[in-house]
């Protein structure tokens, strides 16, 4: 939360591969990881409670067994009574003779025995009897202290008897221990003659707490779970550990409850802790277990979950890693090279190949930079061609040869008088000079173009005199002869050639041009067709190959000797496509005829396209 | 990007993996214990020291017996923290009884524990007393069932009635002529034990005769003049029972004075402290008895258990003593002691 409110207002202007990132970290990483933290727990808390809930209930059975088996020893006492001979010597309270004492001794010191220590009571450790100053005794395990009988017999002394109940005595309550490692409790019973309402005496007994252990092992076999029972008071009277047996438990005052289970941390580590408080003699019996081992098993799924999830997260954050990045690099690379493409550089290529969109964005980026590219050079070529073409009629006009041989003409017509012819001839030339000079535009109307390349032929006609013929016929209505347009200096390089090899082979050349409206199989469409045919010497077979190849390249190849038709056909095919253009028919010796195809254009549309 | 994202799987991390360190203390998840009983286990504390309950014992007659018995419940008395009112009547005579048992219904005491002179004079009055809201008890003699809660008896009649005629027919050798002194023929327990004695002699004792039955009254005079007379009048008479505690000593007391001392044996129900001289110098045989003072001590105890609404059931062990048996509406404190001149210095009462 805090992180969406600290880039929240800018998440847009992030990369795109970073909110791919956080938004699969929002929808993957961060749900999974809660999913495993809630089970998880959830598992654990349910297992504890499992546990919390059925140990209580051991305990109680436990604790009543415990209790029954207490019960059962401080009935020991009461066996007393089943020998009459025991009772006399208990009644006894003077002796007039040692030997009397000492027979009672040991009459009494072999029923204790007999009934007690040997066999029968295997946990009983030893018995000892008190009554009037007498001290009878029996027991598997001696005191520690020499003096153990004054000692046992000031405690006895000193404990007030109230009623004849037994009474459980820890052994850190008497000065004498038992030279033993079991633990173990006194049972302290007055012995009371119920018959003659008097009290004779005191009986201890010393019983092994061992059966504990059998008890509490039953249901219990983990080695680190704690048991121990203790007094209302928190004094520990058995405890699976030994060495704490004796000792306060100083945190029973703070347990929540005597009767069911709760978990700790006061100690550490964490505990489940379970108690059971016994209704008549308020022993507490304690199980404890750190949670780490009831949730051992749990914590093994949740390492190995952990280690799962952690890998997945790896794993599929790599591949959104590599996913986000797969799909920004392209549009990367997209901007940079548009970058380039801005600073004029078109060469460019976008290198993908995935179908996806990007992909598609790439291709259509490529075929866009591609077609750009193109028009580019069209345009480039087309304004070439143009401006050659423009320049060479103005070179073919202002050609010294053609002025030379122009204004010789019109120098000997002058000398010969014939003043017509003169004036005739310098508005020709006038008139040419204007249409190459004056009009900037690509294309002019049918007419003009005639007109001039007319007026060409005219000078040639002058010159030559019979050695040229012309014929030029108009096979279209006078409206479109004007208003249709066609490119400009089309027809004058085609002229040219013709009188160039034509003279160069024959007396008497013809040349024929007609401008007409045919239908083309090409374009499916009427189109205008210049013809332009001469009786020359035509082009053979081998050179028309060569020249067929260069028309179709339509590229600029340098000035050679076919420039002008070139020249012509090129821009015709660049203005108007394939589909328009040269035709050539020769047969050599026969002649040669020109056949040029343009569309028909209105003066309107030309202008438009001209912009 | 990539530092935030590592603190997001971090984070994560970190609260999958330090998950319980949340909790702190004690957390409670399951508790066997009642709602209510942790404020109903000390009851006694909260309602402060409860009225001393009353309980009147009333015995038959005034004698060593009965003294003892007094003595017992005294003793469970102030165990138990009741106070006890004595009424012992001046003769074992139910009329005096029932004067008594209408002076306690006066002072509204809480239970009556009473040892009847008669099973059904005494019903009517004790009935009026269980309508007056006090309890009753009856030990030693028992009245008809409708009189009392329940009896507290020594021991089983059948038992104690058999058991006497045994030591009698041990001592006699099984043949010869016997006398029964009893108390009185309107006791109930005497009644029920003679009819034992009977029972069994017709048994297994063909060769014992019983020569007469008389009674004594629980008085030690009248039963020391019945002796005297029982042996002036049948000089064959082999043994003598005594039924009630006062015979066998003046039974004994007039074999030793009529020098039949070892010829005609004496046995019977009697305090050990009474017929110590008597069992020592051989004029006695044997008594039988049970401790008066733990019949008293049990019939106080049990008459507070009733007070507490508690009846007594069989088997329990009552602190002080031992083991009850209960059989209806007759509880029975145990069995029957036999004294002789060995074991008879062990005994106080």
């Amino acid at each position: 939360m805090i992180f969406k409110r600290r880039f929240g207002w800018k998440l847009r202007d992030y990369p795109i591969a970073y909110k791919l990132t956080v938004t699969y970290v929002l929808l993957t990483v961060i749900p999974l990881l809660l999913l495993v933290y809630v089970s998880y727990t959830q598992y654990a808390r349910s297992v504890e409670e499992q546990i919390g809930e059925y140990m209580p209930r051991f305990l109680y059975q436990a604790n009543a067994d415990i209790e029954k088996h207490i019960d059962e020893l401080t009935r020991l006492p009461d066996m007393l009574f089943n020998s009459e001979d025991v009772l006399t010597i208990l009644r006894r309270e003077t002796y007039d003779r040692r030997s009397a004492l000492n027979r009672d001794q040991y009459a009494m010191n072999s029923y204790l025995a007999r009934t007690y220590t040997s066999g029968r009571n295997a946990d009983v450790m030893g018995v000892f009897v008190l009554s009037n100053g007498r001290l009878f005794y029996s027991a598997k395990a001696g005191f520690k202290e020499d003096d153990w009988n004054a000692k046992l017999g000031d405690y006895i002394g000193g404990v007030k008897t109230t009623g004849s109940q037994a009474r459980v005595v820890l052994p850190d309550e008497i000065d004498v221990s038992l030279d033993t490692d079991v633990p173990y409790v006194f049972i302290h019973k007055p012995i009371s003659d119920n018959d003659n309402r008097r009290n004779l005496g005191t009986m201890m007994i010393a019983v092994d707490l061992s059966f504990i252990d059998d008890i509490v092992r039953n249901f219990e076999k983990n080695e680190r779970a704690e048991l121990w029972v203790m007094a209302s008071t928190g004094k520990i009277i058995y405890h699976t550990n030994h060495h704490k047996i004796g000792a306060i438990d100083e945190e029973k005052i703070r347990y929540p409850t005597l009767n069911g289970s709760f978990r700790t941390s006061a100690s550490d580590p964490a505990k489940l802790v379970s108690v059971n408080q016994s209704p008549e003699r308020g022993w507490i019996l304690v199980h404890s277990i750190p949670l780490k081992d009831l949730t051992e098993r749990t914590d093994l799924v949740r390492n190995v979950t952990v280690f799962v999830i952690i890998g997945i997260i790896l794993v599929t954050s790599f591949i959104a890693i590599l996913l986000s990045y797969s799909m920004t690099r392209p549009l990367k690379k997209l901007s940079s090279l548009m970058k380039s493409v801005e600073r004029g550089d078109f060469q460019v290529d976008l290198q993908v190949r995935s179908g996806d969109e990007v992909g598609t964005l790439a291709r259509s980026f490529n075929s866009m930079i591609s077609t750009i590219r193109e028009l580019i050079q069209q345009n480039y070529q087309i304004e070439i061609r143009q401006k050659e073409a423009e320049l060479y009629a103005l070179q073919s006009q202002i050609n010294p040869h053609f002025m030379y041989n122009t204004l010789e003409t019109i120098g000997m017509a002058v000398e010969e008088g014939e003043t017509e012819q003169v004036v005739d001839m310098v508005t020709l030339l006038g008139r040419m000079l204007r249409f190459s000079v004056s009009n900037q535009s690509k294309s002019v109307a049918i007419a003009e173009e005639v007109q001039h390349v007319k007026d060409y032929l005219t000078i040639q006609k002058f010159r030559f005199e019979d050695r040229v013929h012309f014929e030029i016929v108009q096979m279209m209505d006078d409206e479109d002869y004007h208003t249709l347009y066609t490119p400009k200096f089309i027809l004058q390089p085609i002229v040219e050639n013709s009188i160039k090899y034509g003279l160069e082979t024959r007396k008497a050349l013809e040349i024929y041009l007609s401008v007409s409206q045919e239908f083309g199989a090409r374009s499916g469409k009427r189109d205008i067709v210049f013809r332009v045919r001469d009786n020359g010497p035509g082009i053979s077979g081998e050179r028309m190959e060569e020249l067929e190849q260069s028309l179709k390249k339509i590229s600029f190849e340098g000035r050679n000797a076919h420039f002008g038709l070139i020249n012509v056909n090129a821009r015709i095919v660049m203005m108007h496509g394939a589909d328009y253009g040269l035709q050539l028919h020769s047969i050599v010796g026969k002649g040669t005829e020109v056949i040029i195809r343009i569309p028909m254009t209105r003066g309107e549309t030309i202008a438009n396209a001209d912009d | 990007m990539f530092r935030i994202f590592a603190i997001f799987l971090a984070a994560a991390l970190l609260t999958t993996a330090c998950d319980s360190s949340t909790s702190k203390g004690y957390e409670l998840i399951y508790s066997m214990e009642p709602e209510s009983s942790a404020e109903a286990k000390p009851p006694a504390e909260t309602s402060g020291p409860p009225a001393r309950y009353q309980v009147a014992f009333v015995p038959k007659v005034g004698n060593d017996y009965f003294m003892y018995a007094a003595e017992g419940a005294r003793e469970a008395a102030e165990d138990l923290g009741i106070d006890l009112l004595y009424r012992e009547p001046a003769s074992a005579d139910a009329e005096l009884q029932i004067e008594i048992v209408e002076e306690l219904i006066e002072r509204q005491v809480d239970l009556i524990a009473l040892s009847a002179n008669d099973p059904d004079k005494l019903v009517p009055i004790l009935r009026r007393a269980m309508e007056e809201g006090i309890e009753v008890v009856t030990w030693d003699g028992d009245t008809q069932a409708e009189g009392r809660r329940f009896f507290v008896n020594m021991v089983d009649p059948e038992v104690l009635g058999r058991h006497l005629l045994d030591t009698l027919a041990l001592t006699m050798g099984e043949e010869g002529k016997f006398a029964i002194m009893t108390s009185s023929f309107s006791a109930a327990n005497n009644n029920e034990w003679l009819k034992w004695i009977k029972v069994q002699q017709q048994q297994y004792y063909p060769d014992l005769e019983l020569v007469t039955t008389v009674t004594t009254d629980d008085v030690t005079e009248r039963a020391y003049e019945a002796a005297k007379q029982l042996l002036a009048d049948y000089p064959e008479l082999d043994g003598i029972i005594g039924n009630s505690s006062v015979a066998p000593p003046v039974a004994a007391m007039a074999v030793k004075e009529a020098g039949k001392l070892g010829r005609v044996k004496v046995v019977g129900l009697s305090n050990p402290n009474l017929m110590k001289e008597h069992l020592l110098d051989g004029s006695a045989q044997m008594s039988t008895l049970w401790s008066p003072k733990k019949l008293g001590y049990l019939t106080i105890q049990l008459a507070n258990d009733l007070l507490s609404g508690k009846l007594p059931v069989d088997g329990r062990e009552i602190d002080g003593v031992g083991n009850i048996r209960v059989n209806g509406d007759m509880v029975i404190m145990g069995e029957p002691l036999d004294f002789t001149a060995e074991n008879v210095g062990q005994y106080d009462f």
